[in-house]
């Protein structure tokens, strides 16, 4: 009796989010309409609830990180000098070199470095409404009523852009809220590299949102690097809506953080919209890293394209869901899923749901899902030519990887991904070995 | 003159490879019921037999595959015990297995498969390691001289390459590590004429007194390109006779019932 009554009077993970919102609603930027949204975000959490691993769409997820964090306030993270600080982070070699041609964004904390906050939530207008979180995307919630900043990017013509986001030692103990949001104009063309880097001992929640509106004709190319540290619970939710003839093209790559779970839906809306979401994900240790991904063909003559490489080594858990619904209204789509695991550790597990769900005719669909580990025939045949077997593991990892890797179009910016994708990976030194 | 004489072969010469009253078995089914055979430098021999008579899972096991249980027998190469070796430590040593399914790798490109390959093989030869322009030397005549366009090095190993292709590829590795002892598993099989008049001339190639091959082949159409100082007969795990050239022209006209017969006998 008293276990049971000690455990009813602990609060819960949805009482302490709630309870740090209350205590820190009135000191978050915006104005009234701001709050307001903060507050009905807030107020959805409550009625939705905090996700449950009984629910299909978080099964896999490790919401154990999520639920253990200290604190889901926004990490009270000095306003920055952003020259000093930026300087700062340049001498201590936390950023990368920027690729060639791209104008670069750098949020730090949650903050952009430098600029002026350019966010105002969403007020109680149609827009608001339009990007109310569904229940699978609902730890989108936790951006909406916490984030003090975002990278608004409206696109007209042609564009190159990264935006970088690093989380600080000063935020261990808080949490960061990044927050992208993306309007592209009628054939428009962006490519956005988004990068998500960490202290080695910033220790956070960090709970990223971002929402995407790809106008008709507009192409995106959107590459997603992921590289918390270690001690990162980190929260990506991610919603793209497609108009007529737009394609989205997605290459992420998620190597970082104890804990990531990427929650995305993408509506192909207009017809002839077409999307490729290309994913790789390298966990060692105990890392925990999980996608689940909707995709919903809306219009005719829609195209969704996914692939998911993933490895997981010693006691790593990988999981990936890919749920394509086509509907009634999109004669004419074509779907294709080719998701695969390796299992490189006796612990390691990888989970992966291939999910068609059709409502026409008139459809090409295809899925395939396969786990496993290292092809003994493939690595005996390097052996064979004598090459040793702990490059020869190497060799076979990378090209495991190289369906993802290859797709990367800028030379600099795979250079830089295969880089991490290496000092992920055992027996997998830097080695340019990809056609 | 014996074709391995023209190669230089002294009779008295210690044996390349030197396989002992070798038996293996897989899954529990013995393969190979003692196998002898004997390779001195120089010298190209043809093993032939029926199917499932053992011929590639000898080769098999002298490259070092995993799954073979080997129950008794000895194999040595230029005097070490073959056996203690791990494939690899075999390969660069100078053992070359030439696949009769080459695995596709994809993902992995030629030209970094075979610099990779070559440069463990130099290393193992006290030799230094060649720079990107030697390489690509080496590379392109080889690749001439197999009829390979030079784009296949930049694409993935054996991925979406045609039976002949992944021969010739094979081959082609072979003539870049330089062996010395090829053994070839069914090199010939699903080749055109033409095809294999390419891949014989690149085994004729690499024949030299300081060399061997050994050719496993179910037919003597590659020999005819190829002339083999010895002919072995495999069946039922061992060797059931042995002889030169006209054994293989022999079993053209027979067949191998015969042979299998009188082994059973």
């Amino acid at each position: 009796m008293m276990s049971t009554s000690a455990t009813a009077l602990r609060p819960t993970v949805l009482d302490r989010v709630l309870h740090d919102y209350r205590a820190v609603a009135d000191s978050l930027p915006g104005d009234a309409q701001a709050h307001a949204a903060r507050a009905r975000a807030a107020g959805l959490l409550a009625d939705i609830g905090w996700p449950s691993i009984r629910d299909e769409h978080w099964r896999y997820a490790n919401l154990r990180a999520f639920e253990r964090l200290p604190a889901y306030r926004p990490a009270a993270s000095p306003r920055q000098d952003a020259a000093a600080t930026l300087a700062a982070l340049q001498r201590s070699g936390a950023l990368p070199p920027l690729v060639p041609g791209f104008e670069r964004l750098i949020f730090l904390d949650g903050v952009q470095l430098g600029g002026e906050r350019s966010w105002q939530p969403p007020s109680g207008s149609a827009e608001a409404a339009q990007w109310c979180w569904p229940a699978e995307l609902r730890l989108g919630l936790l951006c909406d009523m916490f984030a003090s900043d975002a990278a608004r990017l409206q696109v007209r013509g042609e564009a190159r852009i990264e935006v970088l986001f690093l989380t600080s030692p000063a935020a261990a103990g808080g949490a960061v809220y990044p927050r992208l949001q993306l309007q592209l104009a009628r054939d428009s063309r962006l490519q956005l590299i988004e990068r998500h880097l960490g202290a080695a001992d910033a220790a956070a929640l960090v709970a990223c949102n971002v929402t995407i509106d790809v106008g008709p004709g507009a192409q995106l190319r959107h590459y997603r690097l992921q590289q918390c540290s270690r001690e990162t619970a980190f929260s990506d939710t991610l919603w793209a809506r497609l108009a007529a003839q737009a394609h989205y093209s997605v290459c992420a790559m998620s190597f970082g953080a104890g804990t990531a779970r990427t929650s995305a839906r993408v509506q192909l809306n207009g017809r002839g919209a077409a999307l490729d979401w290309q994913a790789i994900a390298a966990g060692r240790g105990e890392q925990v890293q999980d996608t689940a991904l909707s995709v919903e063909h809306a219009a005719a003559d829609t195209r969704t394209d996914e692939v998911f490489r993933g490895i997981a080594e010693e006691r790593a858990r990988l999981a990936f869901s890919g749920h394509i619904h086509i509907a009634a209204t999109a004669p004419g789509s074509h779907a294709r899923q080719s998701l695969r695991g390796l299992i490189e550790g006796d612990g390691a597990e990888i989970d992966l749901r291939p999910h068609l769900e059709i409502n026409t005719d008139e459809v090409r669909a295809s899925h395939g899902a396969t786990t496993g580990r290292l092809d003994e025939n493939l690595l005996f045949y390097l052996l064979a030519r004598g090459i040793d077997r702990h490059s020869a593991r190497g060799l076979l990892k990378w090209a495991f990887l190289g369906d993802v890797l290859r797709e990367i179009a800028l030379p600099e910016l795979r250079a830089q991904a295969e880089g991490v994708a290496a000092g992920q990976l055992q027996d997998v030194p830097a080695m340019e070995v990809l056609p | 003159m014996s074709a391995a004489a023209e190669n230089g072969v002294q009779a008295g010469a210690a044996p390349m490879l030197e396989v002992r009253d070798l038996q293996v078995q897989v899954g529990g089914q013995k393969v190979l019921n003692g196998v002898s055979l004997s390779v001195r430098a120089g010298e190209v021999h043809a093993i032939m037999g029926p199917n499932g008579s053992g011929k590639s899972t000898l080769a098999y096991v002298l490259a070092g595959r995993p799954g073979y249980e080997i129950i008794s027998g000895s194999a040595s190469f230029e005097g070490r015990d073959l056996f203690a070796l791990a494939p690899e430590a075999r390969a660069r040593a100078g053992l070359f297995l030439g696949f009769q399914y080459p695995v596709e790798i994809p993902g992995v490109n030629n030209a970094y498969l075979l610099k990779a390959a070559l440069n463990a093989a130099r290393r193992e030869r006290g030799q230094s390691e060649l720079d990107a322009f030697e390489f690509l030397a080496l590379v392109r005549s080889k690749s001439h001289l197999m009829q390979i366009d030079e784009s296949f090095l930049g694409r993935a190993v054996n991925e979406g390459f045609s039976g002949g292709e992944k021969k010739r590829n094979e081959i082609l590795q072979m003539l870049v590590l330089e062996p010395k002892l090829a053994l070839l598993d069914e090199t010939d099989s699903g080749l055109d004429i033409d095809a294999l008049k390419v891949v014989a001339n690149g085994i004729n190639s690499l024949r030299g007194p300081e060399r061997s091959v050994v050719l496993v082949t179910h037919y003597q159409r590659l020999l005819d390109h190829v002339v083999p100082d010895f002919v072995h007969v495999l069946a039922r795990g061992r060797i059931v006779r042995s002889g030169d050239r006209a054994l293989a022209l022999e079993l053209e006209r027979r067949g191998y019932d015969w042979l299998v017969e009188q082994a059973a006998a």
